[in-house]
């Protein structure tokens, strides 16, 4: 699939992503942009890479001293037959053309629950992080997303559809990082419904009536 | 004279004998990879053994240099050195286990040892804010996205080579700034602390290094 994807995560995220200091929302944001953007996979890599380069280099710990007889002894105890396999749940329905993210193939997720005119979300839950805060919006054409701020780190990945956000206009494949300094009201392109993923560290802040109702729903 | 001549074919067999076979991986690399030039070289080699004979002398050699560099690892990001040591030994049973998945041409040795560490990682972060892991916790390694093919690559050995070559390049303080994102508990206010910036300035500076080194890489 080739998308002209014009926004991509910054470095120190991507750093952070290969260092594995991310929580499980903000990594499954960022896998589904790479594994869309063979850019940013190519980024990654070299990011991995040094790590494997500073963890080779890294100055050893003393093991027990049993430590390798003891990791032999578990290695003979390994069942070899077992093969874990991915649960796929049913996403919920998305328009033809979007994708739902490989990264999320273990996730469920709602039904699309209405929260305002034109708008709908839905709540992702993730097996091995029940606390994550991840869902997916869906906000028809024209219409926008209440003015909010956020306390912490908000990550958006476009999975169909177009919105600008006063700031410049994302696309399907785009990626976006908000934070506390952000304060912005994403409007969704004439012509076609937009579709989100998102991820939130933290709390996010609306005004208005609808908006905290929204908010009290993904804010935790 | 026969004898001699014959013991002589004998040798010349012998010696041929050992010409056109087949070099395994495990003759050819030095005993003490530290100082080999090619490191990389040495640990994807010990890597195939243990994929395709689960070759317990291969596996040592793997274990002795990295199990006390992840034990490490683990300690600098926070865990008490008892459940390091025992994580490091389950990264290393990791490496026993997916050894097959293991592609050289995908990834040097050393990276591929480093994403297992890394998810251990995360799944360390995890236990310790209280939520306990699920019996088949979630890998990342299973959703790999389809990559560009081989040959438009570079091999991932000589890339992993020329990073290396690359950081030494980069000022002591770029240096530092990567090290402690990869290895410190709480990367971001360490690093402020470490180079008297402001919190709010770390993200930059953090990109900057990447950049510097990303520079020499394409240089």
């Amino acid at each position: 699939m080739t998308m002209d994807i014009r926004h991509h995560p910054e470095d120190d995220l991507l750093l952070a992503l290969s260092a594995g200091s991310l929580d499980t929302g903000s990594r499954l944001v960022l896998y589904s942009h790479l594994e869309l953007c063979a850019h940013c996979r190519e980024r990654m890599r070299a990011l991995d890479v040094l790590g494997g380069v500073l963890l080779a280099e890294i100055e050893p710990a003393p093991l027990a001293e049993d430590a390798l007889a003891r990791t032999l002894t578990r290695i003979d105890k390994l069942d070899v037959t077992a093969v874990r396999m991915l649960k796929v749940s049913a996403p919920p329905p998305l328009p033809e053309g979007a994708r739902w993210p490989r990264a999320l193939a273990h996730c469920s997720a709602t039904p699309w629950r209405w929260i305002g005119p034109g708008m709908r979300w839905s709540r992702v839950s993730v097996p091995e992080a029940p606390d994550a805060n991840v869902f997916l919006l869906r906000i028809a054409a024209a219409k926008y997303l209440p003015q909010h701020t956020h306390r912490g780190l908000e990550f958006t990945q476009v999975l169909y559809g177009r919105f600008h956000d006063g700031r410049a206009l994302f696309g399907p494949g785009d990626f976006d990082a908000a934070d506390a300094e952000v304060n912005h009201q994403p409007v969704v392109q004439d012509g076609s419904e937009c579709i989100c993923l998102a991820s939130l560290d933290g709390r996010l802040h609306f005004d208005g009536a609808i908006a905290r109702f929204f908010g009290s729903l993904v804010g935790m | 004279m026969a004898s001699i001549l014959h013991s002589l074919q004998h040798a010349h067999a012998a010696y041929r004998g050992r010409q056109g076979r087949r070099v395994p991986a495990l003759t050819v690399v030095p005993s003490d990879p530290e100082r080999s030039p090619r490191p990389e070289d040495d640990w994807a080699g010990l890597l195939c053994a243990v994929a395709e004979r689960q070759d317990h002398e291969a596996f040592a050699r793997l274990f002795t240099h990295f199990a006390p560099r992840i034990k490490r690892h683990l300690m600098l990001g926070g865990s008490p050195e008892i459940l390091a040591e025992e994580l490091a030994q389950e990264a290393l049973v990791a490496v026993w286990r997916k050894a097959a998945m293991f592609d050289p041409l995908q990834a040097a040795a050393s990276t591929w040892i480093f994403t297992i560490a890394r998810n251990l990682r995360v799944d360390l972060l995890r236990r310790r804010q209280g939520i306990e892991p699920l019996d088949a916790p979630f890998d990342f390694d299973m959703i790999e996205a389809d990559e560009p093919a081989a040959d438009e690559r570079l091999h991932a050995a000589r890339l992993s080579e020329r990073v290396r070559s690359a950081l030494v390049q980069l000022s002591p303080e770029h240096q530092q700034v990567l090290r402690l994102s990869y290895f410190d508990e709480e990367p971001h206010s360490r690093i402020a602390v470490e180079l008297g910036i402001p919190l709010g300035t770390v993200k930059s500076r953090v990109r900057l290094a990447v950049a510097q080194l990303r520079r020499l890489l394409e240089g």
